[in-house]
């Protein structure tokens, strides 16, 4: 298990990771001496629930030195310098002191299911025993009308402190009739607004919250929208995938537990440690990509033999994502490990651009020179190079978004 | 005298309101108020989509969807007679996959749904089953997290994977990964011995008649001692009406009305919105109370779920506690971890019968939008109970889709004079947190019901 985490942090810190996010040695010494006073302070807080991380680590069997390791994995998944690795440790062991409210709205659960599943040490010790969730739909002890007590005990209790962690869209057409909530039948608009109105910053989890999702998909039959359309005056913090991976949402909690405030966005809203990758760039096919060997049809011998699954509609050129490294499962798969091609789910309308089995060609985006596929073969092997294949994609998806942030290195 | 009242842990939220008549509940209403809209959004895209669409409808139960999606897909092929190949490796792992499901979902089910509302009946202080910090809880969350990895390993993730396809699936495990996958599932076997019912999964196999419960330790025990303390075998009970839709190596298709008659037909099937609404609002009667809509199987109301399975299937042990105690709530819950050791001993069997020199995929002959027009149906055995799919295409093109899943059939409104099974279960009830138990016993899906 700890050995896994070495590989992240291996993959994280390599050279060949594409992203650089390395802001200079002044910017982390001071973010190192504030994230230092931060966590001087939370320590002094009363916390939220009494338990000491390390009894709970050191009885699941994991030493301090294998915690370490994790802190150590962690710490380069966020994006810092290893300098910060024992601050990383000990914002895990005050996450009791950030309280969290979880709400559901039009889901499918999929976000609460995978959370379940976070990475080690196991999501009990670190969401459910450390961290302070106040409140969750799901998972919570209490309901009826001691759940909704509950709720707004806490958003009183904790008022402008709290994480409001969000899952599923918003319906708004039929002025929002579409999901309603509670005894009193708020809808969900009404209700997310109220909610969020004295939280520290909204987490929006999974596709749905972050940009409609599937709801929105067309024809959007209950005018879905994601928290951002809906949501004003607050920071945002957007984990889309579909389900978001726990690692991510892990993540963004730590980062706050340990600035106090919310990591780098790029212009979705999407943390840049999580979403600044392209997953084909860190595919475990993607040599076979550059090799020009490529998967034509199901079951067939490239199949077989975990050749790219370009041809087949993956999605992973245009894919902004870090399951390529993280995974999915407490690292156990993910989708192309099977051989099944990304579908582009942390991409905001990815149900009606980019479609299943749909190569690039067949899809409303186009790629350079109309349709990559063609384009690979009609390259040939000797011009098909790495960058060439790959910045063009990327420019290309970037201008179809529109507003997503271009890296400098994919500009060069 | 009349309550309304919210039942959360249950896969999105529910509105109970409850009529009294001298403090019993006289007429009863289950709300469901969110809406999605996928039978509209999956209309107008291609036939393939829906194998990425379909398992988005439900975050526990998507594989089950998934493999509707696929084999009513593969039922198009079939009523143009044009011939589908599919190895028995593809069928095992469409099969082995849903099981493992199930059993994840069997498993949280009741430690995180059931045991924590059953507690608040016991005079005893079982503080280890409270959700999120509880003992109990904890460990059957971190065991549902191993055993789902065995999923993962040939779906590629979960929730939500799409590796099923007409003509196979799109994995191909090595024999590593078919290891791995018995050793995760060795490890819930322990767990089933060690926590739920304290005795080893052969033993417990071998239970024939309902005095076996006695033989029952661990957490089950505490589930059954609360039980007769409560007399949750003598609360619950519904019409006694059994349907189970799929077919598979793990369950037969058949229905018990009064008798056993494993003969089903999908022409049978009745899908009704008489008190539901409609995105179109013309059509919403003065009645809708809820987004759900009424399944019926020849004009009756069906329960569907592990109990179903069990008697449909003649399982001995459950097959007698049903016999003493009918379709109570007590007998409900119980059937559903029975389930879970027969599952785990017979997906541990289909992973053993994988051929991994098998193909994987044949690709079929033809393509979907090489058909003009076509229909299709599938049903499958999801956690919940049946799940069934019907679609329409042209050209390729999806033109309709309809999804009626288990819940529905459940839960799902009554119409005109008959009540639904979970209504009928719920009236009669003296307790609003007894009535909450029985409709959890149904392992209520909000989310999949509406979807």
């Amino acid at each position: 298990m700890v050995d896994s985490q070495e590989m992240v942090k291996k993959v994280f810190t390599t050279n060949s990771a594409r992203i650089n996010t390395n802001k200079g040695d002044a910017y982390y010494n001071s973010l190192f001496e504030k994230a230092k006073s931060r966590l001087a302070a939370l320590r002094k807080q009363p916390a939220l629930k009494d338990i000491d991380l390390m009894e709970v680590v050191e009885s699941e069997g994991v030493n301090r030195r294998d915690f370490m390791k994790w802190a150590s994995a962690t710490t380069a998944t966020l994006m810092l310098p290893p300098m910060f690795t024992p601050l990383v440790a000990q914002a895990t062991e005050l996450m009791n002191r950030v309280p969290v409210v979880w709400i559901e709205l039009q889901d499918c659960a999929g976000n609460s299911e995978a959370i379940l599943r976070s990475a080690t040490p196991t999501v009990d010790d670190l969401l459910f025993d450390v961290l302070s969730l106040e409140y969750h739909h799901t998972l919570q002890a209490a309901s009826g009308h001691q759940a909704e007590h509950q709720l707004e005990d806490a958003i009183h209790t904790f008022k402008g402190k709290y994480l409001l962690f969000v899952e599923g869209a918003i319906p708004k057409a039929m002025n929002g009739q579409y999901g309603t909530i509670g005894p009193g039948g708020e809808t969900f608009e009404d209700n997310l607004k109220r909610l969020s109105k004295d939280a520290a910053a909204v987490v929006a989890v999974g596709t749905c919250a972050t940009f409609g999702g599937i709801p929105a998909a067309a024809p959007n039959p209950t005018g879905a929208v994601g928290v951002m359309d809906i949501v004003k005056g607050k920071p945002i913090i957007n984990i889309p995938a579909c389900p978001a991976n726990p690692a991510n949402m892990v993540g963004v909690v730590l980062h706050y537990v340990l600035t106090g405030q919310i990591p780098e966005l790029d212009s979705l809203l999407r943390p840049k440690f999580a979403f600044g990758y392209r997953i084909h760039d860190n595919c475990e096919r993607r040599a076979h990509f550059d090799a020009g060997e490529y998967v034509e049809e199901w079951g067939d011998d490239g199949a077989k033999n975990n050749w790219c699954l370009y041809k087949m509609g993956c999605k992973g050129p245009m894919t902004f994502n870090n399951c390529s490294i993280i995974r999915y499962n407490e690292g156990a798969n993910w989708p192309i490990g099977v051989g099944r091609g990304c579908i582009g789910c942390s991409e905001p309308d990815f149900w009606d651009k980019y479609a299943y089995e749909r190569p690039m060609a067949d899809a409303n985006i186009k790629a350079p020179t109309g349709g990559v596929e063609k384009t690979v073969d009609e390259f040939g092997l000797g011009l098909l190079t790495a960058t060439s294949i790959g910045i063009g994609v990327h420019a290309v998806a970037s201008a179809v978004a529109g507003k997503r942030t271009v890296h400098s290195e994919d500009e060069e | 005298m009349k309550t309304v009242d919210i039942v959360e842990r249950i896969e999105g939220e529910a509105k109970l309101v409850c009529q009294w008549n001298k403090e019993k509940i006289s007429d009863v209403k289950i709300q469901f108020l969110n809406f999605r809209g996928f039978e509209f959004i999956l209309k107008d895209k291609p036939a393939l989509d829906a194998l990425v669409y379909t398992p988005r409808i439900c975050g526990i139960c998507g594989q089950a969807h998934l493999k509707a999606t696929v084999e009513a897909l593969e039922n198009i092929y079939k009523n143009h007679n044009e011939e589908l190949i599919l190895t028995k490796k593809a069928k095992l792992l469409r099969e082995i996959g849903l099981n493992i499901e199930i059993i994840d979902s069997h498993i949280k089910w009741f430690y995180m749904f059931i045991m924590p509302d059953i507690v608040k009946f016991s005079q005893n202080n079982l503080a280890e089953y409270t959700p999120l910090k509880g003992k109990k809880w904890l460990e059957a969350s971190m065991i549902a997290s191993e055993t789902i990895k065995s999923l993962a390993l040939i779906g590629g993730q979960w929730p939500h994977t799409s590796y099923m396809i007409p003509g196979g699936v799109m994995s191909d495990p090595t024999l590593l990964d078919l290891i791995s996958m018995q050793n995760y599932m060795d490890q819930a076997i322990i767990f089933f011995e060690n926590s739920l019912v304290g005795i080893k999964l052969d033993n417990y196999l071998d239970f024939k008649k309902s005095e076996d419960l006695y033989k029952v330790k661990g957490d089950l025990k505490d589930f059954i001692t609360i039980s007769f303390e409560n007399e949750f075998e003598k609360i619950g009970k519904s019409y006694n009406r059994h349907l189970v839709l799929g077919d598979s190596l793990s369950f037969e298709k058949g229905k018990i009305n009064r008798k056993l008659t494993k003969n089903i037909s999908y022409e049978n099937i009745e899908e009704l919105t008489l008190n539901s609404f409609d995105i179109d609002k013309s059509k919403i009667s003065k009645e809708a109370y809820t987004w759900s809509k009424t399944a019926l199987y020849s004009n009756n109301f069906y329960e569907t779920g592990p109990l179903s399975r069990a008697i449909v299937q003649n399982r001995d042990f459950v097959n007698d506690i049903h016999r003493k105690y009918k379709d109570s709530m007590f007998t409900r819950i119980l059937a559903r971890m029975d389930e879970l050791g027969f599952l785990l001993f017979k997906t541990k069997e289909l992973i053993k019968q994988i051929d991994i020199n098998e193909d994987s995929f044949i690709k079929p002959k033809v393509s979907l939008s090489d058909f003009k027009y076509g229909f299709g149906q599938s049903a499958v055995e999801a956690c919940r109970g049946s799940l069934y799919h019907d679609i329409e295409i042209e050209n390729g093109i999806i033109s309709k889709y309809d999804v009626i899943t288990p819940t529905v059939w459940n839960l799902g409104p009554g119409i005109e004079d008959k009540l639904s099974t979970s209504q009928k279960a719920i009236i009669g009830t003296d307790s609003l947190a007894k009535a909450k138990l029985i409709l959890r016993s149904f392992d209520v899906c909000s989310v999949c019901t509406t979807h």
